[in-house]
């Protein structure tokens, strides 16, 4: 340590008259750091004096700055633009699209900056509600790893470039293309729905004839669209009115979670599952054939775990029983099938086959429907096609619409085709707009190879990702809050997205890089509304900014005409008995989805709706497999296929077929931002053109293990444990059978009535006379998507927390879904049973808070104030439904000005050491009352909607007055199937759960669907 | 004394001054650091006449005292939103467009004008971020602003008048009668309550129950 020296040109003033304190470069470093964790590395052992003046001048020092208030300044508009009130939010419309399909949504907006993602309620495919996706879309808007400037590879490695540079070189090389047609430039897309763009491909078209533009999706439904031109001879896309469906089967087909109206048709299913009189005896069935536990077979009614790879056999099976045995009559056009379907007599499934789904399918002809998942062949979508023609559910409960891109190739096939060309040297100029071939291209192709021959590689996209990594340009794609579009819901909805702020990161949007390359100079917003004039009209164009799509713009139903038989021979190859031996299925996560949304922190960190897993994916593996392979929860494990292989940590998942395995794409991300490069496993390398859905591999047990962070099973728990909590759980989440559920009441006394805790009070109870805000949650609605807590996170400026601190328990989410399973290991049923903070009466977090920083208010909210927490952390530890969460770190530290821009400003930020949790919305019900203050009156039924219930798809959460005679939510609190968690501790909470309904059926035949 | 080295480190007469030492360690020490915490730590910008300067010597004192305009024609959101917000340099120019346009003074509103950018006013009525003070409640029920801002039309520069402590807010919300006017007096400056019967019945007739919760400020 270098004795004390005086240098007169860096040291304050103040530090000069105390005595001579001088300033080492040890002692600066030492200041700056707000706990002096390497002091003793800068002290010898001998100067106990040094150390003394240390403390006590970094003492003194570090207090002033931290006190200091700062003055603010004010900076009001130099023109107010009219109508704009500071501090009281806007709302726009607009449209996110994923995929090619897209979901209306409604964004605030506070002086420019859009801080929340709501449904629009004129969409029909949102109807006010919004997926997982559209919410956390926000956080992809301010991501600092977004990349932000256009990126040239030049001779001496990546720089950084401009538009100007990208411009003049366009010019010249595709003018240069041009000359030729174009024959050597690819495009290779994602799927996009884009009127514009549309248009703009035409313009392509027409500048390049002999180009080629290829659409690929890693996640693609193309097998669905294949299964209608094997039947049908035409490109169909299937519309589903749940709602008037009784009986539901689904094989393979988490549509709950994965289908592209999954938002529209949550809110449909649950539509047919109505307890109260009106309804009672029209409950639908829900039948759900899968190998992997998924979000919709935890809601099915009857769930069947059959391995993924042997379900084509069991719909053949099933197909079988209703053409041969049941009596259903064949369609015309397709009589060989008959023949065809003789060979699954003999399969091993036949036998086996759930009685009561053929009873209940013929007992209700015409209000049924069979859905097949995306991953099964291209045969047996059309097989059920020809099922639900044969039961007559066309037209009823199943319509089609004509896909416009007819006769496209499919994704797999076009992109091959392109690889090949690629790989011939055919490709001197590739477009890569959006997709991240390099990652999510089928393994065996070697896209990466290939790109190596290709002369130009021009990459459009939002972050620098594995494929950017290697092109020659990268282009910073805009985020659809930022520019002008247009897109179509699934059913043909016409939205215009507008967007809400400038681009942050420098981005253009698609429309505006093709116009680039077709030679057009035209912004986005130009594009756009030429488009709209040409096929909506001009005077329409207002009516819908403000709205967010074009009233009654759906598609026109068709009839999806003859069928044919071709296919039908190609069915006899499911007959046989699959192999034995374990496949990796690829599931698509709901979360990271094809691995686009891999940095998204709220996405990572929101748990999966079966698995509770967080930030990682793993091997998802039946009870029995995990025996029989010989691994244990956590332990990694090698799998292989096509000479590559993947180890990743196991989770056992109880319900898992025998021989699946289940590996959720879109992690293992090796470029794309700081979030993305540390989540999970990439299990693209299995996945090869033959093996998209599904992959035969070897396994290994390996010697590892790998701490998963779960949101459940924090901490192990032993025999005795895992007894009790099985006792207890149908006590906290009721459910019911649908057959004792009579005239809406519970007979049982488990699920009902709400009887009210007859223990004495200790205090005396308070009388609410103004407002008595309640909430309810229906477990019957309730599917477990998980949507809720990202719209809580968005709207109450919650943290992530990251992984660590997750497997620590310290997530921060103020709304958890639990899910139990129930029942026989290898096929359990699973229940989901959101819980938030109760708002309880008589609340145990109140009473032992030293500080009252925790009381209660006249409207019966538990009231947190955050400035008056000193952090005991007495309250979590009393709370019986656990739902209060502890900032152990200031999780606000750090961030640049653009990731500050997400923060809700009718919210408080928290900081370390405080306590925080669910407040039913405060800021909202606040609004509310300050609004129907200033208007004379008092707040109306449905004026206060917290995030929660105004994001869930299926309207599950609702809240309300409960002194207001006709709110909803006291009609609901008031249902016989109401119920408090833990009543018996006399917390009179003001949140109730609706008992969860199955209707299960019995085995034999007698009973359809519906009936009590 | 003896030059013979001393295995005592500290020299016998310290022990004489040790009385002495004592009152100023444990007296006088703790006395300057909650002194010095107190005046040197904590902020000037929250306290009661805290009078900053600001970019445009705008003098309240001629527009709203002399020239009586009245406070929402600049102030013109404060009966719909939170803020009562500081006008744009449009509304200054909707006069100053005419009057005084070659004032020294107004050059930066006039550059602020003519180059879009804002003029940068310093605030004086602070509050903690995580209290959330609602601007169009309090108007609309009958608080005037010289309640909270103090005598606006006579400041040739705006000091805080009122310590918008939570402690001074609750005085008012425990017993808001006192600080009541008609509707129509809102703005009025010199305004004077009335009696106690006077001021209960007002109180009755706009209906204010102001809210002790502490969820109606802190959220």
């Amino acid at each position: 340590m270098s004795s004390m020296k005086h240098d007169d040109t860096s040291v304050p003033e103040y530090w000069r008259s105390l005595d001579e304190l001088a300033d080492s470069d040890d002692f600066r470093t030492f200041v700056e750091n707000e706990f002096p964790a390497s002091a003793d590395q800068m002290l010898t052992p001998a100067s106990r004096r040094n150390f003394l003046k240390l403390m006590g001048a970094s003492m003194a020092l570090a207090g002033m700055t931290a006190c200091r208030w700062p003055s603010e300044e004010i900076l009001p508009f130099s023109e107010r633009p009219e109508g704009f009130v500071p501090g009281t939010p806007r709302h726009f419309a607009t449209a996110m699209q994923i995929s090619g399909v897209a979901s209306g949504v409604v964004v605030s907006s506070y002086d420019g900056r859009p801080v929340k993602i709501e449904g629009n309620e004129l969409h029909p495919d949102s109807l006010g509600s919004t997926g997982l996706l559209a919410q956390a879309s926000l956080l992809e808007l301010y991501d600092p790893d977004r990349s932000d400037h256009v990126c040239r590879k030049g001779t001496d490695g990546v720089e950084t470039s401009e538009w100007a540079a990208f411009d003049a070189f366009a010019d010249e090389h595709f003018a240069a293309q041009a000359a030729n047609g174009g024959r050597e430039l690819r495009v290779l897309a994602g799927a996009d729905g884009s009127p514009t763009l549309q248009r703009m491909r035409r313009h392509f078209a027409e500048r390049f004839p002999a180009a080629a533009w290829v659409e690929y999706e890693a996640i693609s439904r193309d097998n669905i669209r294949q299964g209608g031109r094997l039947a049908f001879g035409r490109d169909l896309r299937p519309h589903w009115a749940l709602d008037h469906a009784s009986v539901i089967v689904s094989f393979d087909d988490d549509f709950l979670a994965q289908h592209p109206n999954a938002v529209r048709y949550a809110r449909d299913f649950v539509a047919g599952r109505k307890t109260d009189d009106d309804h009672h005896d029209a409950f639908n069935r829900l039948y759900v054939v899968e190998g992997c536990h998924t979000m919709t077979g935890s809601v099915a009614d009857r769930r069947i775990p059959v391995d993924t790879h042997s379900i084509a056999a069991y719909v053949g099976c099933v197909a079988a029983h209703l053409f041969l045995e049941a009596g259903l009559q064949l369609p015309a056009g397709v009589g060989s099938l008959r023949q065809t379907l003789e060979g699954f007599r003999s399969h091993a499934l036949y036998a086996s086959i759930d009685a009561s789904l053929i009873v209940d399918l013929m007992a209700h002809r015409g209000a049924s429907l069979l859905a097949v998942g995306p991953g099964q062949p291209a045969e047996i979508h059309a097989l059920v096609g020809v099922l639900n023609m044969a039961l007559g559910n066309i037209g009823k409960t199943l319509t089609f619409t004509a896909e416009s891109d007819a006769n496209r190739p499919h994704h797999v096939d076009a992109i091959a085709g392109l690889v090949e060309e690629m790989q011939s040297g055919q490709v001197d100029t590739l477009v890569i707009l959006e997709g991240n071939p390099l990652y999510d291209a089928p393994a065996d192709l070697n896209f990466a190879s290939a790109l190596e021959k290709v002369g130009t590689v021009i990459r459009a996209g939002r972050y620098v990702d594995e494929t950017s990594a290697v092109a020659d340009w990268h282009l910073p794609l805009a985020h659809y809050l930022e520019t002008w579009g247009d897109a179509r819901g699934y059913r043909g909805t016409y939205s215009v997205t507008q967007p809400l702020i400038d681009p942050l990161r420098n981005g253009r949007s698609a429309i505006e890089i093709l116009a680039t390359l077709v030679g057009e100079a035209t912004g986005g917003y130009d594009a756009v509304k030429s488009t709209f004039a040409q096929q909506i009209g001009d005077e329409a164009w207002r009516g819908a900014l403000h709205d967010g799509l074009v009233r009654d713009s759906e598609l026109a139903t068709t009839q999806p005409g003859q069928l044919a038989d071709g296919w039908v021979s190609s069915l006899s190859s499911f007959a046989t008995a699959a192999e034995a031996g374990y496949r990796v299925v690829f599931l698509t996560d709901a979360r990271v989805r094809d691995g686009r949304f891999a940095n998204n922190g709220w996405l990572q960190e929101v748990p999966d709706s079966v698995t509770k897993l967080t930030w990682d994916n793993a091997a998802l593996v039946g009870v029995a497999t995990a025996k029989a392979i010989g691994v244990k929860h956590g332990q990694m494990l090698r799998v292989e296929h096509g000479g590559h292989s993947l180890e990743l940590p196991v989770y056992i998942l109880p319900g898992q077929a025998p021989e699946t395995i289940g590996v959720a794409l879109g992690y293992g991300r090796r470029h794309g931002g700081q979030i993305a490069t540390d989540a999970g496993f990439d299990a693209y390398p299995l996945r090869t053109r033959e093996a998209m859905a599904w992959a035969a591999v070897q396994v290994q047990p390996m010697a590892g293990s790998f701490k998963l962070a779960t949101t459940q099973n924090h901490w192990a728990i032993d025999p005795i444990g895992t007894d009790t909590t099985e006792e207890r759980v149908p006590i906290l989440v009721h459910e019911i059978d649908i057959k004792d559920l009579h005239g809406g009441h519970d007979d049982h006394g488990e699920g009902g009535g709400g009887h009210g805790s007859h223990e004495v009070n200790l205090w005396q109870p308070h009388e609410y006379e103004g407002y008595k805000w309640g909430m309810t949650i229906d477990l019957n609605d309730c599917t477990g998507c998980n949507v809720c807590i990202v719209a809580c996170q968005s709207e109450n400026n919650i943290p992530v927390v990251g992984r660590d601190e997750v497997i620590r328990g310290r997530e921060m989410h103020w709304i958890r879904v639990d899910r139990y399973f129930q029942g026989d290991a290898d096929a359990p049923s699973i229940s989901f049973q959101p819980v938030t903070c109760h708002h309880c009466e008589n609340a145990p977090c109140e009473q032992v808070c030293p500080v009252a920083a925790t009381v209660h208010d006249a409207e019966g909210l538990n009231v947190m104030v955050y400035n008056r927490c000193i952090g005991t952390r007495y309250c979590a530890n009393n709370c019986p439904y656990k739902v209060r969460r502890f900032n152990y770190f200031n999780n606000h530290l750090d961030q640049s000005p653009m990731e500050t821009m997400i923060y809700n400003p009718q919210v408080s930020k928290r900081s370390r050491g405080v306590m925080e949790k669910c407040t039913f919305c405060t800021q909202r019900i606040a609004a509310a009352k300050i609004t129907a203050g200033n208007e004379d009156r008092k707040i109306r039924d449905g004026e206060v909607v917290p995030a929660c219930a105004q994001a869930c798809p299926t309207r599950a959460i609702t809240f309300g007055d409960l002194n207001d005679e006709g709110s909803r939510v006291l009609a609901k609190q008031k249902d016989p199937r109401a119920y408090a968690m833990l009543e018996e501790l006399n917390v009179r909470p003001r949140l109730r759960y609706l008992s969860r309904v199955r209707n299960p059926g019995h085995s034999e035949a007698g009973h359809g669907a519906g009936e009590a | 004394m003896s030059n013979q080295k001393s295995p005592l480190i500290f020299p016998p007469w310290l022990d004489a001054i040790r009385p002495v030492v004592g009152a100023v360690a444990f007296g006088v020490v703790p006395v300057y650091l909650v002194l010095l915490v107190w005046f040197g730590a904590s902020p000037k910008t929250t306290d009661v006449g805290y009078q900053p300067e600001q970019p445009v010597p705008y003098s309240h004192a001629v527009h709203a005292g002399e020239l009586g305009i009245d406070c929402r024609y600049c102030h013109s959101t404060v009966e719909e939103s939170a803020h009562a917000s500081i006008p744009p340099t449009s509304t200054c120019m909707n006069c100053h467009s005419a009057i005084h346009t070659e004032s020294e003074k107004l050059e930066p509103v006039r550059a602020s004008y003519e180059s879009g950018l804002p003029v940068h006013w310093i605030r004086v009525h602070d509050l903690p971020d995580y209290a959330y003070f609602n601007h169009s409640a309090h108007v609309r029920r009958g608080v005037g602003c010289v309640s909270c801002h103090g005598r606006i039309d006579t400041m040739e520069v705006v000091q805080q008048d009122q310590p918008l402590s939570m402690g001074w807010c609750l005085d008012c919300h425990r017993n808001p009668a006192p600080n009541l006017r008609p509707l129509d007096k809102i703005t009025d400056m010199t305004w004077k309550a009335g009696s106690e019967e006077e001021q209960r019945q007002l109180q009755e007739s706009l209906g204010v129950e102001a809210s002790e919760d502490c969820s109606t400020c802190h959220r």
